[in-house]
């Protein structure tokens, strides 16, 4: 399904030697290290919004080596959320279908499925800067959902998150997870998704 | 109790000199209006020369800002965005104008439009000569104003975090519509400030206008013709109507922006 092969990455002091990574359909794979190992620029490598000097990315058989990302079959939650601050929740949820000129009732029946099964659909008119640290995620979540990715790239998602949110999140990524989503978590604590993950790589500094 | 006769002190030395600070500027233009008489004003804007001049200008500054738009919009998102060789020069040169002197910049600008000029014998392959027309005017109003579009543009850009982009990027847009949907919009704000500095910069310039195009007159060219050729009195009604003209522009744009932008 996904499949990274001796991915190669220089950037500053920080380099990427060689790291390979073979998820099937529906793994649950948490990708653990410490700050500053490459997780994310892992996450941002499949994403294609970093260049590989080495190495391939393969998904579903396609090789996405040199695909630019608004081509790849892949969501990514970002740590921040990433929601745009000038459109409200529902057009935050609808711009990845606005952009595809998708048909205005089939945005609005997508985004309103999404919005009742992550329980967003009372923020819809809201703006981004009004939201809680767990309703931000909720709708970068349903963003990132509304496009059907194949992999789902997940950075630090319940980091910024109190005690309850944490729970609810956790409840609400195994969902998705059973839906047969293959999704990359990132995180700096192995106990944070022990109850989620049927797979852990753990990654050293400058691995 | 000593710390605080001392911040009085200063708090009254600041307040002394930044009310002399404003009256430098406000002085000025207060004897400017108070000795105008009104009658005078209304003599100007029934003078056809006066209106044409004022139309001219408002008009080719306008044109010329929404045409410098289209090239320095792409170059401000550039600079801020993209690290690549030379920038620094490429900034320095952005900046170039805004330190000539405004004669030498028209002296520049005539250069590049004359009939020796490549562009210059093109236009007149054509039946036009550049010099002297509103194309000339407008090129010597947007030399000396594209710096202050570029340079807000390039800051409004800056400000925008990458993070949004690459979210925009990875959600499926290209990098045109990530500029357009997300960059653009949330850069708004200093772009239209900028827009609103090229526009008025551009229709106060009278040094580097007046060398590439005495006529078609702008009002700063007008103002200056009455003044050497009538003296102080027909030069003051011209100038006051301008002003208030600039101050109406100038603050109806900015509302505009600030309705714009939301508030």
């Amino acid at each position: 399904m996904l499949s990274c092969r001796s991915l190669v990455y220089m950037v500053g002091d920080f380099s990427l030697n060689g790291f390979s990574l073979e998820l099937k359909k529906g793994d649950y794979c948490a990708l653990l290290g410490p700050s500053g190992s490459g997780k994310t620029v892992i996450l941002e490598l499949i994403a294609g919004l970093r260049s590989l000097k080495k190495g391939s990315v393969v998904i579903n058989g396609v090789d996405y080596t040199h695909t630019p990302p608004q081509q790849r079959p892949v969501g990514i939650l970002f740590q921040d959320y990433a929601l745009f601050p000038h459109m409200t929740v529902y057009e935050n949820i609808a711009w990845p279908l606005k952009i595809r000129k998708i048909h205005k009732a089939e945005m609005v029946e997508s985004v309103a499925g999404l919005a009742e099964e992550l329980d967003i659909a009372r923020l819809l008119e809201r703006m981004p800067g009004s939201l809680s640290g767990g309703e931000k995620q909720r709708v970068a979540l349903a963003r990132t959902l509304v496009i059907h990715p194949l992999v789902l790239l997940l950075d630090e998602p319940l980091s910024a998150l109190d005690a309850p949110l944490r729970d609810s999140s956790i409840a609400l990524l195994g969902k998705l997870s059973k839906k047969g989503i293959t999704i990359l978590h990132v995180t700096h604590d192995p106990f944070e998704i022990s109850s989620l993950a049927n797979r852990s790589i753990f990654i050293g500094p400058g691995f | 109790m000593h710390q605080t006769k001392n911040y009085t002190a200063i708090r009254l030395i600041f307040l002394f000199l930044s009310g002399l600070m404003l009256l430098f500027i406000v002085a000025p233009l207060l004897g400017l209006f108070f000795s105008t008489s009104v009658p005078s004003l209304f003599e100007s804007l029934q003078d056809r020369q006066v209106t044409s001049s004022i139309g001219l200008t408002l008009c080719v500054s306008a044109l010329f800002t929404l045409l410098a738009g289209i090239f320095a919009l792409p170059l401000a998102y550039l600079i801020a965005r993209k690290d690549f060789r030379g920038k620094t020069i490429v900034q320095g040169l952005i900046d170039i104008p805004i330190v000539l002197p405004h004669s030498a910049a028209g002296i520049a600008v005539l250069g590049f439009i004359s009939r020796d000029s490549t562009l210059g014998r093109f236009a007149d392959l054509l039946g036009f000569n550049l010099v002297g027309s509103p194309f000339a005017i407008g090129i010597a109003m947007a030399f000396v104003s594209v710096p202050f579009l570029i340079n807000a543009a390039r800051d409004g850009f800056l400000a925008v975090p990458e993070r949004l982009e690459q979210a925009a990027r990875s959600l499926g847009a290209s990098p045109f519509k990530v500029f357009r949907h997300i960059s653009l919009p949330l850069a708004r704000h200093s772009v239209i400030t900028g827009l609103v500095m090229m526009f008025a910069r551009g229709m106060s310039e009278f040094g580097a206008v007046v060398i590439v195009a005495y006529h078609p007159m702008t009002t700063p060219v007008l103002i200056f013709d009455r003044f050497n050729s009538y003296g102080l009195d027909y030069a003051r009604p011209v100038a006051v109507l301008f002003i208030i003209i600039c101050i109406v522009v100038f603050i109806a744009l900015r509302l505009l922006g600030k309705k714009k932008n939301g508030g």
